[in-house]
């Protein structure tokens, strides 16, 4: 909605610009990227590269600055040679000396502390002059890509300098947060009223990361741009629906983070339930990022809590084992990881969605550590046939009809269905129909976070959950936390597919685990 | 990879069929069939570009050289390729002598892929007129290049002429990158253009077309600096404001100047053919802003009303280019048109 307010008028006047005209691309107006806690992992592997892909494909607007703001004693010099590695080193597109000479002439750094009042003097004033060296009439986001109790003193001081203020600045002011948005419900509200009254809650971007990749994009193109999935998916011929993201890898260095959340507040609250919410949705009345998200909050506000959290509701946490041909110790034995830990690694939730939709569905979430395989899919198994005009011997080997949204990795589409095996008897089995995005596709896909840096230059929200999402997550997760609450989780080898009690949970519904 | 010497339509349909299955399952699904209409010379850098162009659109490749159409013998030999080197692209060249090259369509419908869109592009001299091409005929998208063209002053006047929706030019398609940062350059103007400058060869087809469109969608007509034989290397526009915005290219980059205000670089880079063949598989509707531009170059008027199918015309360039009139010209054999449809 704020898209079309704050860019169209500039279209209209803009005689070279014509909806029809699709070759040229979205360019935002000329801005700052101002990065908060620019030495970090997420800078330099993903920020800095994303903004020098963007500038090599010509997506940059002639007048731009990246903006670097740490604690390090810098001139704009060093700032620019460390961002230059690591482009060099994580960008996707070819290194092209050209491109970065145009870029390195518009990196400035600042230094100081989060809470020196001088530095964000510092600051205020280097985007101030940018006005008038660079063209650039007081357009800035900011990216807070520092850790969230360091939150409430940089807002406070961008506040405090009137840098958070669109109308002083006479250009936008934008925000861009990273997960996590907050460790419960009432953290999320404190973080959100803090961060939509120092910014506008227009002008808050809430990055999740899933929802820049490619094949999530595509659910929605799958679902409404076709006629053949809509009038199956719902509850009369939808059996179940299985969302799954698996990761071999275990919690490396994150400990000091990760123990004091856990998988359910790691991932369940953010992508999974957004990968849901994209499944169960309806159809919006347009895609503009107001229509999309009306339909999204519907369905959040629609998801049940199953009743027996002792049976429905599984954690689970890595002991020991082997993964891909490697030994790999324990959630226990992980450095800066307290012995007697109950945080969990993996956990498993049935839920529903209470609507005519959906009513009756059960919608089986799970997300582990130390699991055989990378892999994040959806899949949606249908019922069998009310009646089968054969023999039972027939189709013994007969399954669900299954539509598989693969995410990540091999990202593209499976269609599961029976089909005759060859030969004299009538016998029915499964077999796979495959589409696969090309390989060499989905690598030269925009990252996620190139897109999704391109949206919040150009203000685009489409893509971006807002503070209303993020509390109806925690509203969902802060249930089961609290059931948790007290419980150690069970065990399982690290290399398996999660606890046996996951497992079990399906059994007992007389479905199994797809093996993704 | 099979090749097949002196061999016929058939032959060509089955080998293709096998060597899909011998290939494992196929990857990946096919968004179109793209004809590429090239000399033997190009042969190889139209599979390279084609192999860019299919990650992103995975395509059927049918590349199909013509050699001495005047001769009486046809003979037919062809190369199949599927993966491979090529990534998600099928591929199937085939070299067409002698008459069957002017009923080249005649092998080339069975090959195309159920039910996608057929783009044809020529890769070298554009067609006199696309309807004298069978191939083009059955096109949906239609892709010349008049900068190949031996005549390229009164290259873009013919596409004119002969335009009818869905027909695009590579020298449109590179004149993206200068398209964009001009668009970019526009979006801090403060008045109406009241002259343009192009600093451009007048006769190089993508200057004129940068003309045209500027003139299409300004409203004014530009004038060219007159140095010949030299690409694009500056857009000067002054506003009624009395500001110049004025876009110079350096190597790679483009440097955007506007009164008031310090320089600013933004790249602009020649695509290698592949992308630009990937730009241009991106949509395959209608391009209007080609076709305005297009029209307001050559001041021929509503080419985007123009009915966008074409009927095959019967051209024979033996009739028209052999020395001897007098040698009679014999039709073509029965049993290759028989398959041709139009």
């Amino acid at each position: 909605m704020r898209r079309s307010a704050a860019t169209e008028p500039v279209k209209a006047r803009n005689p070279l610009r014509d909806p029809q005209d699709r070759r040229l691309p979205r360019v935002p107006e000329p801005c700052a990227l101002v990065i908060f806690g620019v030495t970090g992992d997420l800078a330099r592997k993903k920020l800095i590269p994303a903004v020098y892909d963007l500038a090599n494909r010509g997506l940059l607007p002639p007048g731009f600055v990246m903006l670097g703001f740490a604690r390090r004693d810098w001139g704009h010099g060093d700032f620019e040679s460390i961002a230059r590695d690591a482009a060099q080193q994580h960008a996707r597109t070819p290194w092209r000396e050209q491109v970065w000479a145009r870029l390195s002439g518009s990196i400035k750094f600042v230094p100081g502390s989060f809470d020196d009042d001088e530095a964000f003097d510092t600051l205020a004033a280097t985007l101030d002059e940018l006005r008038a060296s660079h063209g650039i009439p007081g357009n800035a986001a900011f990216y807070l890509s520092i850790p969230p109790p360091a939150f409430p003193t940089v807002l406070k001081q961008l506040e405090r300098t009137g840098m958070a203020d669109n109308d002083k600045s006479g250009g936008w002011r934008r925000v861009v947060v990273e997960k996590p948005f907050g460790h419960d419900l009432d953290s999320a509200r404190e973080l959100n009223s803090l961060v939509d009254n120092v910014f506008t809650p227009e002008d808050v971007f809430r990055i999740d990361h899933y929802l820049g990749k490619e094949t999530v994009q595509n659910i929605l193109a799958l679902r409404f741009a076709n006629t053949l999935f809509e009038p199956v998916w719902n509850s009369h011929y939808v059996d179940s629906v299985q969302i799954t993201m698996a990761e071999d890898v275990g919690i490396g260095t994150r400990a000091g983070f990760y123990d004091a959340a856990g998988a359910a507040r790691d991932v369940l609250q953010n992508h999974l339930l957004q990968l849901l919410t994209m499944v169960a949705l309806e159809e919006p009345v347009s895609f503009d990022s107001e229509a999309l998200r009306v339909e999204k909050l519907k369905v959040l506000r629609a998801i049940t809590l199953p009743e027996d959290r002792k049976r429905y509701a599984i954690r689970g946490q890595y002991t020991q084992g082997w993964v891909a041909g490697e030994r790999a110790i324990g959630y226990h034995q992980e450095k800066d990881v307290p012995a007697d830990s109950t945080t969990e690694t993996y956990v498993a939730v049935r839920l529903g969605v209470q609507n005519r939709r959906w009513a009756g569905v059960p919608f089986y979430i799970r997300a582990g550590k130390r699991l055989p395989r990378r892999v994040t899919e959806i899949a949606v198994s249908f019922k069998t046939a009310p009646h089968l005009p054969f023999a039972k011997t027939d189709t013994e080997e007969l399954g669900h009809n299954q539509l598989v949204i693969r995410v990540q990795p091999d990202e593209g589409v499976t269609l599961k269905f029976g089909s005759k095996v060859p030969g004299t008897a009538m016998e029915v089995r499964d077999i796979a129909m495959d589409f696969l995005y090309g390989e060499a596709f989905t690598e030269s896909s925009p990252e996620a976070y190139e897109r999704l840096i391109l949206d919040v230059l150009i203000g685009d929200k489409t893509l971006f959950p807002n503070s209303q999402e993020v509390e109806e997550s925690w509203k969902i997760v802060d249930p089961l936390e609290e059931y948790w609450q007290g419980t150690t989780p069970y065990h399982y080898r690290a290399g398996e597919w999660g606890p046996r009690e996951a497992d079990e949970m399906l059994a007992r519904d007389g479905r199994t685990w797809r093996r993704p | 990879m099979i090749a097949l010497w002196d061999t016929t339509g058939q032959e060509v349909v089955k080998a293709l069929a096998a060597e899909r299955r011998s290939a494992g399952g196929v990857t990946s699904g096919l968004a179109l069939t793209l004809i590429a209409v090239v000399d033997e010379r190009h042969v190889r850098d139209t599979e390279q570009a084609a192999m860019i162009a299919a990650q992103q659109h995975p395509c059927r490749l049918i590349i199909v050289v013509r050699r001495n159409v005047l001769d009486q013998d046809s003979r037919l030999d062809a190369e199949i390729m599927v993966g491979g080197r090529l990534g998600p692209c099928e591929a199937v060249i085939m070299r067409m002598h002698g008459r069957l090259a002017l009923h080249a369509e005649s092998v080339a419908l069975p090959l195309l892929a159920p039910d996608v869109p057929v783009v044809t592009w020529w890769h070298g001299e554009p067609p006199e007129k696309i309807a004298y091409d069978p191939l083009g005929v059955v096109a949906d998208r239609r892709i010349t290049d008049a900068a190949q063209a031996n005549d390229p002053d009164g290259a873009l006047k013919r596409r004119a002429e002969d335009y009818a929706p869905g027909d695009t030019d590579l020298t449109w398609t590179r004149l993206t990158p200068w398209r964009t940062t001009l668009a970019g350059a526009f979006d801090t103007a403060d008045g109406t253009a009241t002259s343009v400058r192009i600093n451009g060869d007048r006769h190089d087809p993508s200057a004129r077309l940068l003309g045209g469109w500027l003139q299409a969608r300004l409203n004014v007509k530009p004038s060219f600096s007159a140095k010949a034989d030299e690409p694009i290397s500056a857009v000067d526009v002054t506003l009624s404001s009395g500001t110049t915005l004025s876009v110079r290219a350096d190597d790679g980059t483009a440097v955007l100047s506007r009164t008031g205000f310090p320089d600013r670089t933004m790249p602009l880079l020649r695509q290698p053919l592949g992308e630009e063949l990937a730009e241009e598989l991106r949509r395959l509707d209608p391009d209007e802003p080609y076709g305005a531009a297009l029209g307001a170059t050559t001041g021929v008027k509503g080419l985007n009303d123009r009915d966008s199918t074409r009927v095959h015309i019967w051209h024979d360039p033996a009739l028209a280019e052999k020395p001897e009139p007098d040698e009679p010209d014999t039709p073509p054999p029965a049993r290759k048109t028989a398959k041709a449809g139009s």
